[in-house]
């Protein structure tokens, strides 16, 4: 419309004549020198582009910047994103599919697309089109405080690795030491946050493995209803419940890793992510991270990550590919890795001897890598993602703090996404 | 002679009320209109297309459970704190307007949580009500209350929000009131005291009936205000638990800007808050401005 008279753009190349490349992420502070590394070491193999890193918020806020800078005509070139943005991103014809650039002559070949993990590629994709070429990958691995499970008379070296070993460690690591009815010590964190609020996403999405563990999915494959409502999610969600309700744990209100580290807590899930913040603040304590528990099924974590797209409003595309192809590459895949804690999206990564001796030294990262085998993918959801996401928390909120009936819980939320999905099939 | 004279001045005052029309243009009147005109479509925040589909996001609204929810919420809330929050302020203002030492430091004093910002404020609330920490259990635990999980309990968390509401904007109110107190002409009181008429008549015979149009511009404000709440909502208890303190803004808040298809729909119920509002105040100015302004 006429908005792109309004529009002002910011010039593309700045006074040396480079191509500027406006980056936008959400890393986490502790993050942010590993990338500025990673772009410094691209800057100097392609001495044409120069790439304006900025950090965005996370979540809400930063969906909303993006929102508004499309608006504005000041979009980035290249961003970081979530697989809940695809569908509005691709519906509003903002971002470019990656066959445009990996078809073309500088692209990536069939070899280079197949070494990447496939669970990364379905995250990347919308409607098994690909718009985004994952940045970085994730998963959640079970963290546990070794001290405290020789004190309660556990091997340090045996984590639990099924449910029924969760559910009894966790009962053999909840204390009450001066016996006033409260524990001063939690075995294991199940992270409930209000529905409505923005750490929902981060409460589901560690609810995720539960469900395949008992081998339930969210959605049926061709999005035509949701299936979390199923006999493994009620099996799934009931062991959060009893979790939740034996540790009392809607009293407890600080933050799961403070909590690890002042030792009133023995066990929760996280991600490689936190690796360089805990080497420093963890001293004193012998932690270990783990694969987390086999449930019922089968063994499984969840696959994460953030993706890279590229904006039709750039304008040049083409530079903003050579550097999203550039971190695509197993050679900066490596070097971003070591440094920033976060796991390769290629399987080939695990070739290069460097970051194979890298691996040998840092056994709790290759508790990650290894788990890459066995995490999942959540099957993107094509329409009202983040709604959904929210039925989803709205009925481990009514478990854990509501103390409701699992099964109704989660068929009332069930039923509200599939009003959605038949919502948005018919728009 | 004349007429050119007062074109040119009309002229002057165009020119030094463009700007301000611009903005005003720009960033209130626009949107307003604008966001009617969303409420009849389909629209994904991200692009600049819609599609047309009449009264859906209304009818669709009227037919969501949630919305009710939402409405029920926005009541209670509006109910709790309009009329505590103008008999604190009531309270306060006429306390103040005693002579009292210190009053100007103390008038500083209960203003200010209307200048801190809401999400400062909103974290130390949260650790106020902490049920661990917090210094309000803390409080009740020493006269024999048993601690209450303040913000995780989803029949507890409204009296929270409630709490922290009234605490946050009492001061704005307790200024209008003692500007309304000032306006009392110190002869009423005098003659009263010469009929023999005591403190508590004063009060309730002088005071009350002559602060009554500020009364009621308070009431119709805070009442206003209190149906848009949003900022501690967002950080105190982000609608939770169990939706129990969802408002009807932050409502909006989710569908326009978190479920980023919806603009439509956030924007209908928008405009069915405003008919709300409207229908209120109307309300309110037929039934109760006659007799407080008597």
């Amino acid at each position: 419309m006429a908005l792109t008279l309004i529009s002002c753009k910011k010039s593309e190349v700045n006074s040396d004549g480079k191509i500027v490349v406006t980056f936008w992420h959400g890393m986490m502070a502790s993050s942010v020198p590993a990338l500025e590394g990673l772009i410094k070491k691209f800057e100097e193999s392609h001495p044409g582009i120069k790439i304006n890193a900025q950090t965005i918020p996370n979540g809400d806020a930063g969906i909303q910047k993006l929102m508004t800078s499309l608006q504005s005509g000041t979009a980035p070139d290249v961003s970081w994103i979530y697989s809940d943005y695809m569908e509005d991103l691709v519906t509003s014809n903002s971002i470019y599919k990656m066959s445009h650039f990996i078809d073309g002559e500088n692209g990536l070949t069939k070899e280079d697309l197949a070494d990447i993990y496939p669970s990364l590629i379905t995250y990347a994709s919308w409607r098994g089109e690909l718009y985004s070429i994952p940045m970085e990958a994730t998963n959640l691995a079970l963290l546990y405080n070794k001290d405290l499970f020789r004190q309660a008379g556990l091997d340090p070296n045996h984590p639990p690795k099924d449910w029924d070993e969760l559910l009894d460690y966790s009962r053999k690591l909840t204390l009450d030491k001066n016996k006033d009815g409260k524990f001063e010590q939690v075995g294991f964190f199940i992270p409930v946050f209000p529905a409505t609020g923005s750490r929902n996403g981060w409460m589901v999405w560690q609810y995720r493995p539960f469900l395949w563990q008992a081998g339930g999915d969210f959605i049926e494959k061709d999005q035509s209803k949701v299936t979390y409502d199923s006999e493994a999610g009620i099996e799934a969600l009931t062991l959060w419940q009893k979790l939740f309700q034996e540790q009392k744990l809607e009293t407890f209100t600080s933050d799961f890793d403070m909590a690890f580290i002042s030792k009133q807590l023995a066990m929760a899930m996280d991600g490689p992510w936190s690796l360089p913040r805990y080497k420093d603040l963890m001293k004193g304590i012998d932690w270990a991270f783990a694969p987390l528990p086999a449930g019922p099924a089968k063994q499984a974590t969840i696959v994460g990550g953030e993706y890279l797209c590229i904006f039709k409003q750039s304008e040049n595309p083409d530079a903003a590919w050579e550097f999203v192809k550039w971190i695509s590459s197993p050679e900066a895949q490596a070097q971003w890795c070591m440094t920033s804690g976060y796991l390769p999206i290629r399987r080939s990564v695990k070739e290069i001897p460097e970051f194979k001796k890298y691996l040998e030294d840092n056994p709790n990262y290759k508790v990650f890598v290894d788990q890459m085998d066995v995490g999942q993918a959540e099957l993107s959801i094509d329409y009202g993602a983040m709604q959904i996401t929210q039925h989803i928390g709205e009925a481990i909120e009514g478990v854990t703090i509501g103390k409701r009936d699992v099964r109704t819980s989660l068929e009332k939320s069930a039923k509200k996404s599939n009003d959605l999905l038949k919502r948005a099939r018919n728009k | 002679m004349a007429k050119y004279k007062k074109n040119k001045d009309g002229l002057a005052a165009a020119g030094f009320l463009t700007p301000t029309l611009i903005i005003f243009g720009t960033f209130i009147l626009f949107p307003v209109f604008f966001s009617f005109y969303l409420s009849f479509q389909n629209w994904n925040a991200f692009s600049w297309e819609g599609s047309f589909v009449g009264f859906d996001n209304y009818t669709r609204m009227v037919q969501t459970k949630e919305f009710w929810d939402v409405l029920k919420n926005t009541l209670i809330y509006t109910i709790g704190t309009v009329p505590l929050n103008m008999i604190v302020s009531l309270m306060i203002a006429y306390g103040l307007n005693q002579k009292l030492k210190g009053k100007k430091f103390l008038r500083t004093l209960f203003f200010a949580p209307v200048v801190v910002s809401p999400v400062a404020a909103a974290l130390i609330w949260r650790w106020l009500y902490d049920p661990n920490f917090g210094l309000i259990n803390y409080s009740l635990g020493a006269v024999g209350i048993d601690a209450i999980n303040w913000l995780n309990d989803p029949s507890a968390a409204m009296f929270a929000l409630i709490g922290m509401g009234v605490w946050k904007t009492f001061g704005t109110n307790m200024v209008l009131f003692a500007a309304g107190l000032n306006a009392i002409p110190e002869s009423y009181y005098e003659a009263a005291t010469i009929d023999g008429a005591g403190a508590w008549s004063k009060f309730w015979n002088i005071t009350i009936p002559l602060l009554s149009p500020t009364t009621f511009f308070i009431m119709v404000m805070s009442m206003i205000g209190s149906f848009q709440v949003f900022d501690i909502v967002y950080v105190l208890t982000s609608g939770g638990p169990l939706g129990s303190t969802k408002v009807l803004v932050f409502y909006i808040y989710e569908y326009a800007f978190k479920f980023t298809g919806e603009m439509g729909y956030a924007s209908a119920v928008s405009y069915t808050l405003f008919a709300l509002l409207f229908i209120l105040t109307m309300v309110q100015v037929k039934f109760l401005k006659n007799k407080t302004a008597a």
